[in-house]
C-alpha cells in the first residue's frame, strides 16, 4: 500500500487512469455495461434507441422505480430489506387518485391547484406514515425486515383492493397530471443543466482544495477532470436531446433534486454516515454510542416517505390507480441497488450506483420493447444481466 | 513398539508470522491416564491441541506426534479425519446445533442410513446406549437448546465416545459449569478412565487437577517445562511453574502520580443479559484514581470483560451497586450515555466490536464523535479532518492517508485507531479490555508510551489485561477478578505474580 502511493506521484497521465479503472473496476463495469446495452440497441434499432423521443421515454419509465431504490440503497446498508415499497407506491397512487378523482370532486371542484396540492401532502404523508409503522416494528419489537414487509407488501395489496373496489380510477386531472407528465421549458432545462454541470466543477476543485489543504493525496488533475468531464457531457446530450423532443421531464428533474439530496445526506450528515457504520458493523456502531433503534426507524419513514412520492408520480405518470400499481417494483429497486454496487451484507452502496443500475433495467426494458421482443424473453435478458453484474462483481472483489 | 503411550510428542516446534508458538515441545502420554496440562494465556496449549484436532495438519509444524504408535499424519481440512483416528475434542464454546436433539447431535454428518433414508431408530437407540453406557444422564430426544451447560457438554462427551474416541481433550470444560455440575463431570472423567479412555485436561483452575488427573504438563511460552506426577505437584510448585520467567525491561517507566478517585464502584452486581438467572458480577467493588492505572487481572471467564461491558451501559442487568464518576452517581443504559459521561471504552475485540473494518481510518476515528462536528444538516469536515489527522498523528499510526481502509492495516495500527477514536472524546475514565492482545513488540511498546502519557495528562485508565506481566509492569494498582467478583486489590508492594494467580484461581483470598 505505502510503496504503490508514493510511486503514484510519478506516474503518468494514462498509467494513473488505468490504476483507477482497475481499483475501481466495479464502478466501470456497470457504467461499461450500460453503454454497452445502449450502443446494442442503438445498432438493432437502427438509431431509434437513441432518439429524442426514446431517451425521453427511457429517464420518465426508471424515475418511478428511481425513487424507490434511492431509498432502498440506506434500508439495505444498513443489513435491512423492504419488500413492501412496490405495493406502498401502488397505495398511495390509489389513495392520490381517489382523492383526485372523487373527495376533491365533491368538496373542492374547480380548484385544481389545491387539490393536487393537498393529494400530494396526504400522499406523502401516507407514505410516512406507514414506514412508521414498519419502521417501529423492526427497530423496537426486533422483527426481521424481511418478514415485516413481507407482511406489509400484503397488507397494501388488500388496501388497494379496499380503496379501489376493483375499478380503475382516473387521475388526470391538470395540475396533479403535470407532476409526472409535465415538461420543464426548454430555456430552463438548460439553464438547470448549467446549474448541474456547474456544481459538478465546483464540487470536484473544492474536494481537491480541501485534500491539498490537509495533505492528502490528489488524483491527477487530468483525471478528475476527465471524469467530471464525462458526467457534464452525458447531461448536455440528455438535455439537448430531450429539448429536441419536449423538454426534460418534470419527474426527472425531481428524481435529479431527490438523488442530489439523498447523496449529500448520504455523505454529509451523521445520519448517512451512522447509516454506513450500522451496515458496516452493528456492534463497534453500538459500541461507538449509536441508537441503531432510532437510526432503523428513521431509515424506513424516510424509505416510507420515497414510496410516497414514487406512488404520486406513478399515479400523476399514467393517469389513473389501478390493483395492479407498483406490482413487483420493489424487485426492481432491490435489483437496481444490487447492480449498482450495494452489498447485501450491508455497509456498501452508493446512491448514484443505484440510480444507474436503475437506468440499466430500464434500458434493457425499452429496449427489448422497441424490438418487440416477447415478455417472456425479457425477463431471461434481465435476469442474465443480473446475475453476470454480481458474478463480475464477485470477480473483481477477489482480484483487486 | 512401546504400547505404554498413547501419545506423544518429540521435539514438536510450531511457527506463525512473528511468532513461536510452540518450541520444541516434547512430552507423552501414557494410555488410561488423565493428563492435565496448565499454562497461562497464550503458553501454547491451544496451538498444541489444534494440532491434534488437524486445524493445523502434519507438515505445518515442525518435530513428531506418534499416536497409538504411529506417525500422526492429518492432511488438509483434516479435522473429520482426527475424530475418525480416534482423537475428539471437548471445545470451552461447545459446538452443538442448538436446535437438533441430543440424537441428531450426537451423529451429525454420520447418520446411521436405512438405504437413503436416515434410520432414526437406530440413531436414538445407539445414543441412548452411549449416553447409558458411560452414565451420562441425558435424555436422547430432548433439543439441546432446553439443556444446561452441564448436559450439553455430556452430549458433547458422548458425540465424541460414539466416534471411538481413544482420547479425549477436554479444553476448559469447567469454565461455565456450577460446582454440581463440576463434581459430575469429574465422575464421568472416572467412568471413562475405567473404560480405559486417555482424557487431556485443561483449565486454568489449578485445584482441579489435584482432584482428577495423573500427571500434569505445564506450559509456559511455547514450551513443556514440565511433566510431573500430580501427587508430587502442589499448587504453588504449579504457579511457579507457569510464571517462573525473569521480568524483562519490555516497558516504559512512566512519571504517574495518580491524584484524587475519580470513579468508583461499589458492590457491583450484575445478571446475564440472556439468561436472568446467571450471575455474572457478583459484588465487585474498585475504584480509579486520576493519573493512574488500575490493571484487572482475572483468567478468562472471570467477568473482566462483562465487567467493563456493564460499566458501559452495553451488557448485564445492574441488579446492585453504585457507580460514581467524580462527584455524580451514574447508570449509563447505553454506550451513548456512558460516553456523554466521560467513559471511553477500547473493547476486547478489536475486529469484532472496535472497528468498522470496510471503512476508511478517518471515518472510524470519527465516529463515536460526530456530534463535535456536525449539526443536524452538515458535517464540518474540515474540523473532522483537522481532529482526526492530530489524532492519528500523535499516535503515529502508519498509514499513506486517513483515506486507507482499516482491514489494510496491522493489528498494531488497528488498536491505534481504536484507541485513536475513544481519546477523540476526551474520557475521564478510559477502559482498555486487553489493548495489546494480538500486537506485536514493537506496537505494544508506544500502546504502553501512550497510556503513560494518557496517565501523566490525568485520565484514569482501566486496563484489563490476560498477560500477567503486562498487568504488573504497567500498573500503579492491580484489582483481581475471581468468577464474578473482586477477589482483592492489590498495591504493587503486595503485587506479584503468584499472588495474582492464587487469587485469581480461587485458592487464595
Amino acid at each position: 500500500m505505502e510503496s504503490t502511493q508514493s510511486e503514484q506521484s510519478k506516474l503518468s497521465f494514462t498509467a494513473e487512469l488505468f490504476q483507477i479503472a482497475r481499483r475501481n473496476a466495479q464502478t466501470y463495469t456497470i457504467l461499461l455495461a450500460l453503454v454497452g446495452i445502449w450502443l446494442i440497441f442503438f445498432f438493432t434499432t437502427g438509431g431509434a434507441y437513441l432518439g429524442a423521443q426514446n431517451v425521453s421515454n427511457l429517464f420518465r419509465q426508471m424515475s418511478v422505480t428511481a425513487f424507490l431504490a434511492a431509498g432502498m440503497v440506506l434500508v439495505i446498508v444498513t443489513g435491512n430489506i423492504d419488500l413492501s415499497v412496490g405495493k406502498m407506491a401502488g397505495f398511495v397512487s390509489v389513495v392520490v387518485a381517489y382523492l383526485q378523482a372523487n373527495t376533491w370532486y365533491d368538496y373542492l371542484p374547480n380548484q385544481p391547484l389545491l387539490a393536487a396540492v393537498l393529494s400530494v401532502t396526504i400522499g406523502l404523508a401516507v407514505g410516512a406514515l406507514f414506514g412508521a409503522i414498519q419502521g417501529y416494528i423492526i427497530a423496537y419489537l426486533n422483527v426481521p425486515s424481511f418478514i415485516v414487509t413481507l407482511a406489509g407488501l400484503w397488507l397494501f395489496n388488500g388496501l388497494i383492493l379496499l380503496v379501489t373496489e376493483g375499478k380503475t380510477i382516473p387521475a388526470n386531472q391538470p395540475w396533479f397530471s403535470d407532476i409526472a407528465q409535465g415538461y420543464v421549458p426548454t430555456h430552463w432545462g438548460w439553464v438547470f443543466a448549467a446549474l448541474a454541470i456547474g456544481f459538478l466543477f465546483w464540487n470536484m476543485f473544492r474536494s481537491r482544495q480541501n485534500k491539498q489543504k490537509h495533505g492528502f493525496e490528489l488524483r491527477n488533475i487530468y483525471v478528475d477532470l476527465l471524469i467530471t468531464g464525462f458526467a457534464a457531457l452525458i447531461i448536455l446530450i440528455y438535455v439537448y436531446n430531450v429539448n429536441n423532443y419536449r423538454g426534460v421531464q418534470n419527474p426527472v428533474l425531481l428524481l435529479a433534486v431527490t438523488v442530489a439530496i439523498m447523496v449529500y445526506i448520504s455523505n454529509n450528515t451523521r445520519f448517512g454516515r451512522y447509516a454506513y457504520a450500522i451496515g458496516g458493523n452493528r456492534d463497534a456502531a453500538r459500541l461507538s454510542g449509536i441508537n441503531i433503534r432510532s437510526m432503523v426507524f428513521r431509515i424506513f419513514v424516510l424509505m416510507g416517505f420515497l414510496s410516497g412520492v414514487a406512488g404520486i408520480v406513478l399515479a400523476s405518470y399514467v393517469g389513473y390507480g389501478t390493483i395492479a400499481a407498483g406490482q413487483g417494483y420493489e424487485l426492481d429497486a432491490i435489483a437496481s441497488c444490487i447492480l449498482g454496487g450495494t452489498s447485501t451484507l450491508g455497509g456498501i452502496g452508493t446512491v448514484p450506483g443505484a440510480m444507474i443500475g436503475a437506468l440499466i433495467i430500464a434500458s434493457l426494458s425499452t429496449g427489448l420493447q422497441m424490438m418487440n421482443v416477447a415478455p417472456a424473453w425479457q425477463y431471461v435478458v434481465k435476469a442474465i444481466v443480473l446475475v453476470l453484474a454480481v458474478l463480475a462483481d464477485v470477480y473483481f472483489k477477489k482480484n483487486r | 513398539m512401546d504400547n505404554d503411550f498413547i501419545l506423544e510428542f518429540k521435539n514438536v516446534t510450531k511457527q506463525f508470522p512473528g511468532v513461536l508458538a510452540l518450541k520444541d515441545v516434547s512430552f507423552d502420554i501414557r494410555r488410561g491416564e488423565i493428563h492435565g496440562i496448565c499454562g497461562e494465556n497464550g503458553a501454547g496449549k491451544s496451538t498444541l491441541m489444534k494440532i491434534l484436532s488437524g486445524v493445523y495438519p502434519h507438515g505445518t509444524y515442525e518435530g513428531r506426534v506418534i499416536f497409538d504408535g504411529e506417525e500422526l499424519n492429518l492432511g488438509e481440512s483434516s479435522i473429520r479425519e482426527a475424530g475418525e483416528k480416534g482423537i475428539a475434542i471437548v471445545y470451552q464454546e461447545l459446538t452443538l446445533v442448538p436446535t437438533m436433539s441430543v440424537g441428531e447431535n450426537v451423529y451429525l454428518g454420520r447418520e446411521p442410513l436405512d438405504g437413503q433414508a436416515i434410520n432414526w431408530n437406530k440413531l436414538y437407540a445407539d445414543t441412548k446406549k452411549i449416553l447409558s453406557n458411560y452414565e451420562l444422564d441425558v435424555p436422547p430426544h430432548e433439543i439441546v437448546r432446553n439443556l444446561g451447560v452441564g448436559k450439553m457438554q455430556m452430549v458433547e462427551i458422548a458425540k465424541a465416545l460414539s466416534e471411538n474416541a481413544k482420547v479425549l481433550i477436554l479444553d476448559e470444560p469447567t469454565s461455565a459449569l456450577s460446582e454440581a455440575e463440576v463434581e459430575k463431570l469429574m465422575d464421568i472423567l472416572k467412568t471413562l478412565k475405567a473404560h480405559g479412555i486417555t482424557c487431556i485436561y485443561i483449565t486454568h483452575r489449578l485445584e482441579e487437577f489435584f482432584r482428577i488427573t495423573d500427571r500434569v504438563t505445564v506450559m509456559r511460552d511455547g514450551k513443556a517445562v514440565v511433566t510431573e506426577a500430580t501427587e508430587n505437584l502442589s499448587v504453588e510448585k504449579l504457579v511457579r511453574h507457569m510464571v517462573g520467567r525473569e521480568m524483562k525491561e519490555r516497558f516504559p517507566k512512566g512519571n504517574r502520580k495518580p491524584a484524587e478517585v475519580v470513579f468508583d464502584v461499589k458492590d457491583l452486581q450484575a445478571l446475564d443479559p440472556n439468561d436472568s438467572n446467571r450471575k455474572v458480577l457478583n459484588g465487585v467493588n474498585f475504584d480509579v484514581r486520576r493519573g493512574e492505572i488500575l490493571g484487572i487481572a482475572g483468567l478468562m471467564g472471570s467477568g473482566r470483560t462483562e465487567l467493563v461491558m456493564t460499566l458501559f451501559g452495553e451488557y448485564g442487568k445492574v441488579i446492585n451497586g453504585k457507580i460514581k464518576l467524580g462527584d455524580k452517581e451514574i447508570k449509563p443504559r447505553s454506550a451513548r450515555e456512558a460516553i456523554d459521561a466521560g467513559l471511553s471504552l477500547v473493547p476486547e475485540d478489536r475486529k469484532g466490536m472496535g472497528l468498522v473494518l470496510i471503512q476508511s481510518i478517518l471515518k472510524n476515528i470519527s465516529l463515536p464523535n460526530l456530534d463535535q462536528f456536525a449539526g443536524l444538516f452538515r458535517i464540518d469536515v474540515d474540523a473532522e479532518l483537522k481532529a482526526s489527522m492530530q489524532q492519528a498523528k500523535s499516535l503515529t499510526i502508519k498509514t499513506p492517508s486517513l483515506e486507507a481502509l482499516v482491514e489494510t492495516l496491522s493489528g498494531g495500527n488497528q488498536q491505534k485507531v481504536v484507541i485513536s477514536k475513544w481519546l477523540l472524546s476526551t474520557p475521564i475514565v478510559l477502559i482498555m479490555d486487553d489493548p495489546t492482545r494480538g500486537v506485536d513488540v514493537g506496537a505494544k511498546y508506544e500502546i504502553y508510551k501512550l497510556m503513560n502519557d494518557l496517565a501523566e495528562k490525568g485520565v484514569a485508565i482501566i486496563m484489563i489485561s490476560s498477560e500477567l506481566e503486562e498487568v504488573l509492569g504497567m500498573s500503579d494498582r492491580v484489582m483481581v477478578m475471581c468468577r464474578g467478583h473482586s477477589a482483592a486489590t492489590l498495591s504493587m508492594q503486595e503485587a506479584n505474580e503468584e499472588r495474582i494467580m492464587s487469587l485469581a484461581t480461587g485458592i487464595a483470598s
